[in-house]
């Protein structure tokens, strides 16, 4: 006696499942420039190092002796894998099956990822490609789910709350799977080949009677612009970079602690151009992602979220090895001002950064709330209290640079609890700018005055040397106002300070610092 | 030869405009300065050529994504 037999069976079907949805359906895939999930799992993770889990789940078909006849695998394909040396789960839907729609095999297997996840606590890299649910069902037999079945987003919740997740879409992808990529602390979508929508074209048609491209419905253009995904990739090779690059600065879990590189660049280096930077005219505004580059670790500025809520900057970087978050202003869009959408941008980016315990280093140029007609009929000031009130609520590290301006409820979100408070010596602070201060205040002295444009700029400039950071320095109102070259030693130095605090929250001790 | 299309960047209205139609201009050059949020926004002609038109005069208030100017480009 011996189990050849079944062994090879057991070959047979691991063979199958390497075929995907067989010869033709990976040339058509390949045809519209897409990778087969295999393929791309093996792009994301270290060569060799993919346990696939599952391998050998699907339909099988046998004769009536039991010999099988043919198999088909489940159309999600899972496993453990490691990048960069840590270990993560990957999973990703086959689109070259069934258009990626789960078949019964592959609904099991998908709806493991998160549990996986959360169960060995490491990283979860979903590579999304379907549509999801099909009314033709999986071919089971049975209707719906078992009635005591957990809440399908319950693992989904539970793996946000306590591993890095990093979505991609890497071609068209609804209803479930675009739930579940949005569902995500980073996501990535390729320019050309990939769509993210609720749902495709043929429903939207019967739905409202209107005729939709796939790439009108769910684009790069349009998605990377009202923050259903962080980032634009120019193609699959990149979209799986970006993942890497982001994972690299989290920490396997929230009870480990973020990765500490050994520094390669040094903590006291002081950069002249900080010097001039921002320039004397209130009116002229700077490069705020080149004033980060000048302080961080070189070449270590990921910017996450771009081309949504442009005025906040919000992206990961590392200082002396520690990675950290990386929250600033961009003054040439709308001097900086916190909209609607920057409101939400900032609330989920801190609110990743305290679920990971990532220091927070906030490069504050904050004008306060978008003012006017279209910013109040977004509800800018909604959004903004949340994002607000989520930093307010912080327990990770803060440290805060006042760059330049700091006005209005719109600054408070710029300082956690306890924050390290530096200022340069551009910096404005107060209630409310200079400018719009003076027109409520002194409205009516200014129209009395025989000179109303002389008298205007007079109380502009009394009013803007109050908000200096000078008085406010001497009056412990900061912690230090600094030469903007000391920038990146002083906040190295506070990095290193923080540390017992870092190793505290890892533990699960969150006491606030003392308000 | 292809017209590139200058676009406002953020709403505004135009403070200063620092070309006219016929200039040679770089791709880096400020064409037109906007005025946001008391704020001087430098807009680019963004590729090298020759302005054919300025489609905005100073004080005009123009929305996000506007044209502003065209550029003929150059070279190519």
């Amino acid at each position: 006696m011996s189990w050849r037999k079944q062994v090879e069976e057991i070959e047979r079907k691991r063979a199958r499942a390497q075929q995907l949805g067989g010869e033709d359906a990976v040339k058509r895939q390949h045809d519209k420039g897409r990778l087969t999930v295999r393929e791309r799992i093996d792009a994301l993770l270290d060569q060799g190092s993919f346990q696939e889990i599952g391998a050998g789940a699907g339909a099988a078909e046998r004769d009536p002796s039991g010999a099988l006849t043919g198999f088909t695998p489940a159309n999600f394909v899972l496993g453990f894998g490691k990048i960069d040396g840590r270990p993560c789960i990957v999973g990703g839907e086959d689109f070259t099956s069934k258009g990626g729609s789960p078949n019964e095999a592959g609904l099991r297997k998908s709806i493991y990822t998160e549990e996986l996840a959360c169960q060995y606590r490491v990283p979860l890299v979903r590579l999304h490609e379907g549509g999801g649910g099909s009314v033709a069902g999986t071919g089971s037999r049975t209707v719906g789910n078992p009635v005591f079945t957990p809440p399908r987003f319950r693992s989904v919740a539970r793996a946000l709350a306590t591993v890095p997740v990093a979505s991609a879409a890497l071609g068209p992808v609804a209803g479930m799977p675009a739930a579940r990529l949005v569902a995500s602390h980073f996501t990535v979508m390729t320019r050309e080949t990939a769509q993210v929508m609720v749902a495709g074209p043929a429903v939207v048609e019967r739905a409202l009677n209107r005729t939709h491209r796939k790439e009108e419905l769910g684009g790069a253009e349009m998605h990377t612009r009202n923050g259903v995904v962080d980032n634009l990739a120019e193609d699959e090779a990149d979209a799986l970079d970006q993942i890497r690059r982001f994972l690299s600065y989290l920490p396997q879990n929230i009870w480990e602690p973020a990765p500490v590189l050994p520094a390669d660049d040094d903590p006291d280096r002081r950069e002249e151009k900080l010097l001039s930077l921002v320039p004397e005219s209130r009116r002229q505004g700077y490069d705020m992602r080149a004033l980060i580059d000048l302080v961080v670790d070189r070449g270590t500025f990921f910017e996450m979220t771009a081309g949504y809520g442009r005025g906040q900057i919000t992206g990961l970087a590392r200082l002396n090895g520690q990675p950290v978050g990386v929250f600033a202003n961009d003054c040439m869009v709308y001097a900086g001002a916190m909209t609607a959408a920057g409101s939400q941008k900032v609330r989920r980016f801190v609110s990743m950064c305290e679920t990971f315990h990532l220091p927070v280093v906030a490069l504050v140029d904050e004008p306060g709330f978008m003012i006017g007609l279209e910013a109040e009929r977004a509800g800018t000031i909604r959004y903004g209290v949340e994002a607000a009130l989520a930093v307010a609520d912080c327990t990770v590290p803060w440290a805060s640079v006042i760059v330049r301006k700091s006005f209005g409820v719109a600054a408070l979100a710029h300082y956690g609890p306890g924050a390290f408070v530096l200022a340069w010596p551009s910096a404005e602070i107060g209630a409310v700018p200079a400018e719009g201060g003076v027109a409520v205040a002194f409205g009516r002295e200014i129209a009395a005055a025989d000179d109303p444009e002389a008298r205007r700029v007079a109380l502009e400039a009394a009013m803007a040397s109050q908000q200096s950071s000078v008085p406010r320095a001497e009056s412990f109102s900061v912690h230090e106002l600094i030469d903007p070259r000391e920038t990146r030693p002083a906040l190295c130095r506070w990095v290193e300070r923080v540390q017992p605090l870092l190793r505290a929250l890892t533990r699960g001790e969150r006491e606030r610092p003392p308000v | 030869m292809t017209d590139h299309v200058v676009r406002a960047p953020v709403a505004g209205s135009v403070w200063k405009i620092e070309a006219a139609s016929d200039d040679v201009v770089a791709s880096e050059q400020t064409i037109i300065i906007l005025e946001s949020m008391k704020m001087e926004i430098p807009v680019r002609a963004g590729a090298g050529g020759t302005v054919s038109e300025i489609l905005v005069g100073e004080g005009e208030i123009v929305e996000e994504g506007q044209s502003l100017a065209r550029v003929k480009v150059s070279g190519g």
